[in-house]
């Protein structure tokens, strides 16, 4: 196995193990502070140093379903553009379960 | 034919997509508005081909609708659950109401008419207590799923017991409400009262009537939206 192979697995690896993280890498991207889901995708991208290859759209249920769980809370805006943005944050809950996995 | 935008087409598709939840498709539709330009503008410009590649990065409309499915069935079916219970509480409450009524007024039913009060009044309390019975357990059932992020087989046949437990609770409600009705029905038929006395009465079957009838409608609702999304899930 040449160096460029055995680093191509390495990378195709680390995108099924993100693929399957998908929500604390959710948490761990808004730790730093509220983001709209763009953001989010950008945060994630920039951590994962390009490893991240899910479709972006993937993000969003991603949210809501963080949401739904009572980990994140979100608000509508109105971005420079003038359009409608939902920005998302992390909760308390949120924080602490974030805290938690990471501890772990 | 003028050239639709690819951003425009895609936000309209993803919107058919998500039918069974027309709130949750308003909302994805405005989040992903924001997001697509965002990407075009990141590209450079606002072309039809930067918005194509904007599109094409986000992912299937179908695909992206069929990821919010499970957390929309999830939510609807335990919104019927809570209505169940909801129901329940309000049928009691006027059930009581009537009965205290009826002890003010001491307007019992006639010797004639108690033999089949008692027949009603049996089937009204066995209905009752079955609706109560299977809707707090279909909620409690319900309530305890958590959403998966991948919607597979489990998740499928653990909304269907929900759903499942919502009819069989929805059923012996109605029946109960019938119950009520002819009971409540009865006792007029000798002593014709003043219109003033029966009114407390016929609100109170009233009550109960419409909250049966929101129950049905909500569940119904969820089923459709159910059949709707199960076509996005994977087999």
């Amino acid at each position: 196995m040449t160096p460029s192979i055995a680093r191509d697995n390495v990378r195709a690896m680390e995108g099924e193990m993100l693929k399957g993280h998908l929500d604390l890498i959710v948490l761990a991207a808004l730790s730093r502070g509220p983001a709209h889901g763009y953001a989010v995708i950008q945060e994630i991208q920039r951590r994962s140093g390009g490893a991240f290859v899910l479709p972006e759209g993937t993000i969003y249920p991603a949210l809501h379903r963080l949401e739904e769980a009572g980990l994140l809370g979100s608000h509508w805006t109105t971005a420079d553009s003038g359009r409608q943005r939902r920005v998302y944050a992390l909760t308390k809950r949120g924080t602490r379960a974030l805290a938690d996995q990471r501890a772990i | 034919m003028p050239q639709r935008a690819p951003v425009a087409d895609y936000l309209d598709a993803l919107t058919r997509e998500l039918s069974f939840d027309r709130p949750l498709a308003h909302r994805v539709r405005h989040e992903v508005e924001d997001h697509l330009w965002e990407a075009t503008a990141a590209d450079g410009d606002a072309s039809i081909e930067a918005q194509a590649r904007a599109v094409r990065s986000f992912g299937e409309a179908r695909e992206i609708a069929g990821q919010y499915a499970a957390l929309s069935l999830l939510r609807q079916a335990r919104r019927s659950g809570a209505i169940i219970v909801l129901a329940s509480g309000a049928l009691y409450i006027a059930m009581r109401g009537r009965v205290a009524w009826y002890g003010l007024m001491q307007w019992a039913l006639s010797d004639t008419l108690q033999p089949v009060g008692k027949v009603v009044l049996a089937i009204d309390r066995t209905a009752y207590l079955l609706a109560f019975l299977r809707g707090s357990l279909g909620w409690a059932y319900i309530s305890s799923r958590r959403v998966s992020p991948r919607f597979h087989a489990g998740c499928r046949a653990q909304l269907r017991r929900g759903l499942l437990l919502a009819i069989a609770a929805a059923c012996p409600m109605v029946v109960s409400v019938i119950a009520d009705a002819v009971v409540t029905a009865l006792r007029p038929l000798e002593e014709r009262p003043h219109v003033s006395v029966f009114l407390i009465p016929l609100l109170s079957i009233a009550i109960e009537v419409a909250f049966a009838a929101v129950l049905v409608i909500a569940i119904g609702k969820t089923l459709r939206n159910t059949r709707r999304a199960s076509s996005l899930l994977p087999s």
